[in-house]
């Protein structure tokens, strides 16, 4: 007992300086995680938090019998973050292959350069110059479009051009940066192996195929795996800046909606329901591509 | 023969990376070209593939807007003392937990993995941040982004790589781990922080979210809510056509905003660059 006494005593310096960071996570990380328990209540702000009635799975027999909407939002996360996978994430994986067999380094590097940038710029910037290109009277690619004699299209009010317009979006600001882990891989290949496989008269796509991918798979499966632990989330500000009332229909996912009609219309314990199952199943997801991942390289993914 | 088609693959090989390039570079080649064009010829549509009569009327008008003033203030409070808070806060907490002495380390360490898990949510934590009486103000902005679990983790993974022997012989010395903290592994793990506190830096300066939720007092606005703002007034105009027209703010001003609440993040990126570049590639998991 005493030596545990001395021992935190001796720890004293070190425990003051973890209480700012510490109050902090437990204030703004911990106590809205204890906060969900008002998705089994009847929130009344004047009650409080824990003040408020029980009202047990109410919300949750409303959300998935009565809710007019919940189901297809949870369906338009689901769809954005499907395309996003089919047709996103393979992106960074192929640039990050051609990068490989630049042989210039000023070229490699100035296209990197390039491909990080839109990254570090806001969704709002990158969004609103993307509403700019695509606005029917000014944009560009309606002026393309009536270059060629075609009618100018309203893409942004189009439920049907919606996820798509969020796809290419996302590969344009985020591809290039999502090339940085698999070069990071890269450069733990071998390089002897390319020497043996040219040796061995390997044409430039057979040594991609059979030294290069097998190099980076390890980091493929890692990352998909997180991004279908990611299932449920979709960036807010994304859809957020690029979505309107028109497409609401195809567009709006759990966290706009969240947003909307829980601060808007101050309807919380609703919303609130809503968030928990969908950090519920995000951890679900996140534990099974964690399990799998300790199954297939025998190590955990954080 | 063989020389020559392994010369087609290189060629294919550039051109669809250069072409990819290009794309990025697309949205800024627009704004500084729009913005930089004469008003009247921008209004009247003809300014679409190339600049056309060089004129800085937009940007003389963006400079007067005192709701830009006010929002470019607001981001650059909120930028630097966020900023400098969040990584004062997490360093000390990131060496303490990485020191191999201190009691309880595991359960710390557990604390802000599960925080990088799991969360409240938009509502609960909404809540706290009016519980706790800093809703609609600056410090909404600045205090929940203090402390992200993510980057303690790297922090702590970093500092508890440092050598021990170096502490060891500090600790003979009679140095505190306070003196410790601040002589030693701070000054030596300058690369990771810089690292960091660029990227939170750049979160800080494009955040819109938090200021979107905790924030409706119109002089609290950063500038991410000022162009959209801006933004969106013109283009509900165009979907409703129902503003009247002296309202609406012209492409030139809009993409003035742009690129002038762009132009820090260009200023800095270059030495993100530089820093990312140098091997904290840890940090870039983050992205």
């Amino acid at each position: 007992m005493n030596q545990k006494k001395r021992r935190l005593y001796r720890n004293r310096y070190l425990f003051l300086m973890m209480l700012p960071a510490l109050v902090l996570l437990i204030v703004y990380r911990y106590i809205p995680m204890a906060g969900l328990v008002i998705a089994f209540k009847k929130f009344s702000f004047a009650k409080g938090i824990f003040g408020s009635d029980w009202v047990g799975l109410d919300n949750f027999i409303f959300l998935f019998t009565k809710h007019p909407q919940f189901l297809q939002l949870v369906w338009n996360t689901l769809a954005i973050n499907l395309l996003k996978l089919m047709f996103y994430f393979p992106v960074p994986v192929i640039l990050a292959l051609l990068l490989n067999e630049l042989k210039s380094a000023r070229l490699k590097k100035w296209i990197q350069t390039t491909i990080y940038l839109p990254h570090f710029v806001s969704w709002v910037v990158f969004g609103s110059i993307i509403i700019q290109f695509l606005m029917p009277s000014t944009g560009i690619v309606n002026a393309i479009i009536k270059m060629f004699g075609g009618e100018p299209i309203f893409f942004l009010a189009e439920p049907k051009y919606f996820r798509g317009i969020v796809v290419i979006t996302e590969i344009i600001k985020s591809a290039g940066w999502g090339t940085i882990l698999y070069l990071a891989a890269l450069t733990s290949i071998n390089p002897e192996l390319y020497e043996a496989a040219s040796i061995d008269g390997a044409s430039r796509w057979q040594k991609m195929r059979f030294v290069t991918l097998p190099g980076i798979s390890g980091t493929i499966v890692v990352l998909l795996l997180l991004e279908i632990g990611r299932m449920m989330d979709v960036g807010f500000e994304q859809i957020y800046v690029l979505a309107n009332t028109q497409v609401y229909l195809v567009g709006d996912v759990l966290s706009t909606y969240i947003y909307r009609i829980g601060v808007g219309q101050a309807q919380f314990s609703i919303t609130t329901a809503i968030g928990l199952f969908q950090s519920v199943v995000g951890l679900i997801l996140i534990a099974s591509a964690n399990f799998t991942c300790k199954k297939l390289f025998d190590k955990n993914l954080w | 023969m063989i020389r020559k088609k392994l010369d087609f693959g290189r060629i294919i090989i550039g051109i669809v990376l250069i072409g990819f390039a290009f794309l990025c570079l697309i949205p800024f080649y627009y704004i500084l070209m729009v913005s930089f064009s004469d008003p009247a010829l921008v209004k009247e549509g003809e300014v679409i593939l190339f600049p056309k009569g060089f004129s800085t009327k937009a940007y003389e008008m963006i400079i007067r807007d005192q709701k830009f003033f006010r929002g470019f203030g607001v981001s650059v409070f909120r930028t630097v003392v966020g900023t400098a808070l969040a990584m004062i806060v997490q360093c000390m907490f990131a060496y303490a937990v990485s020191r191999k002495h201190l009691a309880g380390r595991k359960w710390f360490m557990k604390l802000v993995i599960f925080a990088v898990l799991f969360n409240g949510g938009i509502i609960p934590t909404y809540l706290t941040i009016c519980y706790t009486g800093i809703f609609d103000t600056i410090w909404a902005l600045i205090l929940p982004m203090a402390v992200n679990p993510w980057n303690t983790i790297i922090l702590i993974s970093f500092f508890s790589a440092l050598p021990e022997g170096l502490e060891e012989s500090a600790v003979i010395d009679g140095a505190s781990d306070v003196k410790i903290f601040f002589k030693i592994a701070m000054p030596l793990s300058k690369p990771a922080i810089a690292t960091i506190g660029l990227f939170t830096a750049v979160s800080h300066w494009n955040a819109l979210m938090d200021a979107v939720i905790y924030i409706n007092d119109s002089k609290l606005k950063p500038l991410q809510s000022y162009l959209i703002d801006l933004v969106m007034r013109s283009s509900t105009q165009e979907m409703f056509g129902s503003m009247a027209e002296q309202e609406i703010p012209t492409l030139s001003i809009q993409t003035a905003a742009i690129f002038a609440s762009t132009l820090p993040i260009l200023v800095v990126y270059p030495f993100v660059q530089k820093f990312f570049v140098k091997g904290v590639m840890i940090g870039a998991i983050k992205g």
